[in-house]
């Protein structure tokens, strides 16, 4: 079985959001995000929906690989949704199977509580699909920035997190090619007490371990080799400029977050 | 910009790795600006350490070293500033492109050098077209790097070395982990940029990759030992294989029919030309093939791995494998040759049980390996040696590893001991089994990886590229493994990129673009009328079968189909007689 990560797998597509300056979009993300997770009533969802489906439609990414890369997460949101259902009590009761019953209210929380999960990973998904890790490392830097001046090392942490991205695929290649190996050498993952996993793990865990250590010697003789001596005098291909796009990323964020907001003080 | 006339000068550089290892031993190097150097070396032989230490990324511990018009280290002292300013002027590309490539997007790993240097925006843009153009890459610039080949990912690592626009390119095993046609790509870049003057410094130990060269090098325990035109260095056939390094095909070759030396094909098909024929009126040698060639379908066993109609994709992928049809009589060795893409790896998994067929069936030693049971039992019988098998390698000593299997299998220890030992005498590591995996050179590291597999005591062998990343030491240590194995019954079944192994296989199967092409023995599936074919799909056919061809085609008589060189050398003394 391969391992399926879709973590941190960019779409290329030519799109608005795609275009949008990092930061501006990880700001605008957070804002969205904070308002999406205060939605509580129908109306507010509704708007929450449209908005995430416009954004959608914008990114240019097709919608099954959204879910793609939510679907590891689905089976999360799934418990989620059934806890409420079951164990959320209010308002009359819908259904009742011996003690287990559903009620109204618990019906009414399972769907706010999925939707609002539900929406808020598509949303981040689509910062995940539409930015390359770069840029978002190079967001963070500039994020991070002010971390400099009292001495924390926010570019390094940035570019840690850049060059963790881009051996996630890597790694999970060679782990999946060394359980593949291992076990036709007889090894069993899969049966067994805890401990007995625990123990049929290790020829796995200190093979990769040789390997990664193996792409660390490489990756810093690339380093050196390439010049890398930190943040400073570093010059960016893609310059982050904030322009029209940004404005009207920001105005129509705020204008979400704004009606969210109405509407849970009229409703 | 210095303009010194020599970017890079060693005198009696010496460098001793912690535990006293010595890589390089008073070395000294002179590179002229837009030289191409080629520097040769088993694995062992310190290349890759000068490597490093002429790009600026190591200073030795003895010895004066002066890069771009810098001189860095003097007496074993460096002077980090000026290997600083130094390894701005150097490039590097090395063996394993993954390690090479720091982004996610193929674009910004091109600009990530020229960033760092500080360039304008508008600079580094110029720049990654004009590169990308160079390595034949312009419409991959969005692309992910992780989905590329391993040939085309080699090509960004270049492309983003030579965006820093260095005075000297150093490329350390750039083709090692590629296939044929990615190395070839990579050849051809390389000869695009010795020609527009980039002065080249490149380690291989393939040897046909050096005879374009201005002068090659060849190291041996850190020494230099031979210098000169590379027919002057491969003119020392017998010392380069005490070296554990081989000559080209071309001068090897040559040699066996008593020409005059030459590393190039051409030039040796020029010198045949020039010696004249007799013309052949006698009879055709078509006629005298050898007739000791066992064709497995006719011996009459019941096939020990049969492959029925099978298709296959990955999940939401085209079509992986698409209808193949394919028969593994007991004891023989098969050989499946393809692009890579083509499916060769996938067959490969399907026959270990590893992956299940869409459609159609897979039988190994009666077990089909539809169902659990049968992929269980298909697990028993199959030892799949996996591409750089030595990646498995885990525990402490080299036993412990070989014994993972057996004691898996929960073997009595008399029997697990047994085993061990015969694997370990199998694969030759008997005198290595206290010592740690980690430890052996590559060839060691990959044979030892083979013993653990042996050790599972598998009818079936199956190998995906086995000889891939070695020195010719560590293939010829391989193949004399695999023959034995062979002599004691052992199905064999690899994919391989060398026409030259396939050649020496009871049978060729060959993929194209997931659907099997031709199968048979080597001499049907090399014949003329699958050249064209083979040659379309990027496989082509053996050197010797291939320097026949261009005789015939120069107007030789016929010489039927050498495939190996033993055969071609008897064709020629034929013909010439």
């Amino acid at each position: 079985m391969a391992l399926k990560i879709s973590i941190g797998q960019y779409y290329a597509a030519p799109s608005p959001v795609h275009a949008l300056d990092a930061r501006v979009k990880l700001w605008c993300v957070l804002a969205a995000l904070v308002a999406i997770f205060c939605t509580s009533n129908a109306a507010q969802l509704a708007l929450a929906v449209v908005f995430v489906a416009a954004l959608l439609v914008l990114s240019r990414v097709p919608a099954g690989r959204v879910l793609a890369s939510v679907r590891p997460l689905m089976v999360f949101l799934a418990v989620l949704s059934l806890f409420n259902l079951f164990f959320v009590r209010g308002g009359e009761v819908v259904a009742a199977l011996g003690p287990v019953s559903v009620t109204s209210g618990g019906i009414a929380a399972a769907v706010l509580y999925t939707a609002r999960f539900a929406l808020a990973l598509v949303t981040g998904s689509l910062v995940m699909l539409t930015t390359t890790p770069t840029q978002l490392a190079d967001a963070f830097d500039r994020m991070l920035s002010p971390l400099s001046r009292v001495g924390l090392p926010g570019h390094e942490i940035a570019m840690v997190f850049s060059l963790m991205m881009r051996f996630v695929p890597t790694l999970a290649d060679e782990t999946s090619a060394i359980i593949d190996a291992q076990s036709l050498r007889g090894g069993a993952f899969d049966e067994g007490g805890p401990i007995q996993r625990v123990r049929s793990i290790v020829p796995v865990v200190v093979a990769l371990l040789a390997s990664g250590l193996r792409h660390a010697d490489g990756l810093s003789r690339a380093l050196d080799a390439r010049c890398y001596e930190g943040g400073a005098g570093r010059t960016h291909l893609h310059e982050q400029r904030l322009g029209a796009r940004e404005a009207a990323a920001a105005a129509l964020t705020a204008a979400f977050v704004v009606l969210i907001a109405l509407l849970g003080l009229l409703l | 910009m210095t303009s010194a006339p020599a970017p890079i000068r060693l005198s009696h550089v010496s460098l001793v790795y912690e535990g006293g290892v010595v890589a390089l031993d008073d070395v000294s190097l002179e590179v002229a600006r837009g030289e191409r150097v080629c520097v040769l070396g088993a694995n062992g032989s310190g290349k890759s350490t000068l490597a490093s230490v002429i790009c600026g990324l190591l200073a030795p511990d003895a010895g004066v070293v002066e890069l771009v018009g810098e001189r860095v280290c003097a007496d074993g002292r460096p002077d980090l500033e000026a290997y600083r300013r130094a390894r701005r002027s150097l490039g590097l590309v090395f063996q394993n492109p993954d390690d090479q490539i720091v982004t996610s997007v193929v674009e910004d790993d091109v600009a990530f050098g020229p960033e760092n240097l500080g360039l304008p925006r508008e600079e580094i843009a110029s720049r990654v077209a004009r590169e990308l153009h160079r390595v034949a890459l312009d419409d991959y610039a969005a692309a992910d790097p992780s989905r590329l080949s391993g040939g085309q990912k080699q090509r960004v690592a270049i492309a983003g070395a030579l965006a820093m626009e260095p005075d000297v390119l150093v490329l350390d095993e750039p083709g090692s982990l590629l296939d044929v046609r990615g190395r070839s790509a990579i050849l051809r870049v390389m000869g695009r940029l010795a020609k527009a003057g980039t002065t080249l410094v490149h380690v291989t130990h393939f040897m046909e990759e050096a005879v374009e060269a201005d002068r090659v090098i060849v190291l041996d325990h850190g020494h230099i030992v031979l210098e000169g035109t590379p027919d002057e260095v491969f003119a020392h056939g017998a010392e380069l294989l005490d070296l554990g390094l081989e000559v080209p095909f071309a001068a090897r070759l040559s040699q066996r029919l008593g020409l005059p030396w030459t590393c190039s094909e051409q030039h040796l098909v020029d010198n045949l030309c020039e010696l004249g024929t007799v013309p052949n009126s006698q009879k055709s040698l078509m006629d005298r093939r050898p007739q000791h060639i066992k064709n497995v379908c006719e011996l009459g066993t019941v096939p020990n791995l049969q492959v029925e109609h099978a298709s296959f994709s990955y999940s939401g992928r085209a079509r992986a494998l698409d209808d193949v049809s394919l028969e593994v009589a007991p004891g023989t060795s098969t050989a499946i040759i393809g692009q890579t893409g083509s499916g060769k790896s996938t067959l490969l998994r399907l026959l270990c049980g590893l992956e299940v067929p869409d459609a159609g069936r897979i039988v190994v030693a009666g077990n089909d390996t539809a169902t659990k049971r049968g992929r269980k039992a298909v697990r028993r019988v199959v030892g799949y040696v996996m591409q750089h098998p030595e990646r498995q390698l885990f525990a402490e000593t080299v036993e412990k590893d070989v014994e993972f299997g057996p004691r898996n299998l929960r073997l009595p220890s008399d029997e697990v001991a047994r085993r061990v030992n015969r694997a370990l005498e199998l694969v030759g590591l008997a005198g290595k089994r206290d010592a740690s995996p980690f430890a052996l050179s590559g060839g060691q590291r990959r044979l030892c990886a083979l013993a653990g597999i042996l050790a599972m005591e598998p009818e079936v062998l199956i190998l995906d590229e086995p000889t891939a990343g070695l020195d010719p030491r560590g293939r010829a240590m391989l193949r004399r493994v695999l023959a034995r194995l062979r002599e004691r019954g052992i199905t064999l079944v690899q994919v391989t990129h060398s026409m030259e192994d396939a050649a020496r296989c009871d049978r060729v199967a060959a993929l194209d673009q997931s659907r099997l092409v031709a199968v048979g023995t080597p001499r049907e599936v090399f014949s003329p009328e699958n050249e064209k074919r083979l040659t379309e799909s990027g496989l082509g056919i053996p050197r010797s079968l291939r320097v026949a061809r261009e005789l015939e085609r120069r107007g030789w008589p016929a010489l039927g189909e050498p495939i190996t060189t033993d055969e071609l050398v008897a064709a020629i003394g034929e013909t010439v007689r």
